[in-house]
């Protein structure tokens, strides 16, 4: 499990200080007023373009399971960085940090992810906010 | 006067005989330069297939006759032929993959040079890049929708491997499908000057008992002087009504009656960009600039004018010389337009959200690398997601007027180091950014590529645009050559993001409507 771990690691930090692949407006999808946490499991990474996919089932309060679809740059700009889809396997919890979509559907722009370990990295995607840390 | 009718007779004869050799490169390989269609019945039906609706009926074109499925997967694909409608990816305008894509009934035009083959296609401007240079794979195993393609010439075959397919492409229009395992060996041969005798061995164990081969001749266009553009979603976007026509922009748009008079000669009059090392150049003595390059796109996809970080809207460094304030010389209505674009219920009217191609000069800052190629007679140019253009540099006549184009109609030429490209007959639907900075049909682009140094280009773009703006206005991006591969976008086919805009726009008009 090092490797992954790493792996993402080393792709996710390096996204932060580098150029997104946005295809269509973030700010027009996403809500500021709807900023959201979430812990969950991954249950698939989405190999994408123009966007890759983080899915995560969260279990709320009321005992329910929902899968998010959680948005991150293109699948191009992680392999560029060395990522490859095997290296974040189902199963592994994450901590998330980022804006629901403005309909309101279990869906999330990427600010930060925290794994178990308590280190905290970006997730690209075209969220400025998480490029300037 | 009969001897000299037989010797004339003779001559034409001789040159006739001539014709028949095929073209070469100055390097001896044959050229297979130009633009050429399959004339087939292939892409309905790659066996023997009775006449249906919509398809054709035709001849095998497989060696033998019959592909050898393995039974379940002749099952499946009997399915997949019930089903074609639905089930066929082409019919929701998804990339065709290799070998489909050769024999659809659309033009494509081959460019070659002594490291790459690449193909343009007409159909939603998909290319192909085929590397025949021996240049190793940068990026391994990574699937895709057109697979990865590298070439060797053997004699005068070029043959190329295509591997790292996904498995959501068929090979037909009657459920011929494959997995992941697919390889495909392609050859060309030029059978003569407007012959290329075209086979694809296919070789999947997962679905075939044994490899196959089919065949089918590639015919040069000899009627078609250039290719134009057939964007398959956005033709079938704009047919179902998903994509609503703008009429402040789109041909035939006219210049609003209230615009402030339009200065077409006011100019910064910018010095040219410092060159500051020597710069690459061809066997011609003119500025070598083929190669792939990232764009320092400095955040022209969010605001040509400088702009901070607005929620999840990454700033702008501003790309605006001239005006030398940097701001974008806009007629008063065309600025309210502007501001209103940038709202959340607008985002789904930014034609790269759909995916579309971005139109010139938005492909030249999306954050996306480009590959430029230098063959005989053009400057290509290879969007990442998957769009080309291509700048003539020989003169050809002008479209009609009503002829337009997403990525416009674009010459070339050379004054001093400085590719100097000049494009119209635009369509007016791109816009240039996400946050909605405007375009319209009667835009004019003068671009300057200058090397300034072995490996950076800086780009110019001058818009003449008279219905938004009151002057012209230049940009300027510098362009990095580094030592990558162009990757895949398969963009519409995995959008998820349009649906969520779709709707932010839907509860916008609801409200609307009921507020009235």
């Amino acid at each position: 499990m090092t490797r992954p771990f790493t792996a993402f690691a080393v792709a996710v930090a390096a996204l932060a200080a580098g150029a997104a692949a946005a295809h269509h407006s973030f700010s027009a999808e996403y809500d500021p007023e709807r900023p959201v946490k979430l812990t969950g499991k991954v249950t698939e990474m989405r190999w994408s373009n123009p966007h890759a996919w983080i899915y995560l089932d969260v279990t709320g309060d009321d005992g329910k399971t929902v899968n998010w679809a959680l948005e991150m740059t293109g699948a191009n700009g992680l392999i560029r960085r060395g990522w490859r889809r095997e290296d974040l396997p189902a199963g592994t919890v994450l901590v998330i940090e980022g804006w629901q979509a403005r309909n309101a559907t279990p869906t999330v722009n990427i600010a930060t992810v925290t794994f178990p370990d308590g280190r905290t990295l970006f997730a690209g995607s075209s969220n400025p906010a998480a490029r300037q840390q | 006067m009969l001897r000299a009718l037989v010797v004339s007779i003779a001559v034409a004869v001789a040159a006739s005989a001539t014709a028949q050799t095929v073209p070469r490169m100055p390097d001896g390989k044959p050229d297979l330069q130009g633009i050429w269609q399959a004339h087939s019945r292939a892409a309905y039906g790659l066996e023997y297939h009775d006449a249906k609706y919509l398809l054709p009926a035709g001849p095998s074109v497989v060696d033998g006759g019959e592909i050898p499925y393995l039974p379940a997967a002749r099952e499946q694909q009997r399915q997949n032929f019930a089903n074609r409608a639905q089930a066929d990816p082409l019919s929701h305008c998804y990339l065709p993959g290799v070998p489909r894509i050769m024999y659809l009934e659309h033009p494509f035009q081959i460019f070659q040079t002594r490291e790459h083959v690449g193909v343009t296609f007409e159909w939603s401007q998909v290319f192909r890049l085929i590397y025949t240079a021996g240049q190793p794979t940068k990026h391994e195993g990574i699937e895709s929708w057109m697979g990865n393609s590298r070439g060797r010439w053997e004699g005068d075959v070029l043959v190329v491997e295509v591997t790292d397919h996904n498995d959501r492409t068929w090979l037909d229009a009657a459920g011929t499908f494959h997995s992941t395992a697919l390889r495909v060996t392609e050859r060309y041969a030029l059978r003569d000057a407007n012959t290329i005798d075209y086979s694809a061995t296919i070789e999947d164990p997962k679905v075939f008992a044994r490899p196959w081969t089919i065949r089918v001749p590639l015919h040069r266009q000899t009627d078609l002087p250039r290719l134009y553009e057939y964007q398959c979603q956005a033709e079938k976007e704009e047919a179902n009504g998903e994509f609503e026509r703008d009429p402040q922009t789109w041909y035939p748009a006219p210049i609003p009656e209230g615009n402030a008079r339009f200065d077409a000669r006011a100019s910064a009059n910018l010095p040219p960009p410092a060159v500051t090392g020597a710069i690459r150049r061809g066997p011609d003595g003119k500025p070598d600039i083929s190669g792939w390059y990232e764009l320092d796109a400095g955040g022209g996809n969010y605001g040509l004018e400088s702009s901070p970080q607005i929620f999840l809207t990454p700033a702008s460094r501003g790309l605006v010389v001239d005006p030398t304030d940097g701001k974008l010389p806009y007629q008063a209505w065309a600025r309210a337009e502007r501001i209103e674009r940038a709202l959340p219920h607008r985002g789904y009217d930014d034609p790269t959200a759909h995916c579309f191609v971005a139109g010139i000069p938005r492909s030249h800052y999306v954050p996306q690398p480009v590959q430029i190629l230098q063959p005989r007679g053009f400057v290509v140019v290879l969007f990442e997601r998957m769009a080309w253009r291509h700048i003539v540099m020989t003169p050809r006549p002008p479209l009609p007027d009503h002829v337009r184009l997403w990525q416009g109609d674009s010459a070339g030429h050379w004054e001093g180091d400085t590719l100097v490209v000049e494009s119209k007959s635009f369509n007016g639907k791109a816009w240039l950014n996400e946050v909605g900075d405007i375009v319209s049909h009667m835009q004019t682009v003068v671009e300057r590529f200058t090397p300034v140094d072995e490996d950076t280009i800086v780009y110019r773009a001058t818009v003449t645009d008279p219905i938004p703006y009151t002057r012209p206005w230049t940009i300027e991006v510098p362009m990095h050559r580094r030592n990558d591969e162009l990757l895949e976008v398969a963009c519409h086919e995995d959008n998820q993001d349009l649906e969520h805009l779709k709707q932010v726009r839907d509860e916008y008009r609801a409200q609307q409507r009921a507020t009235r």
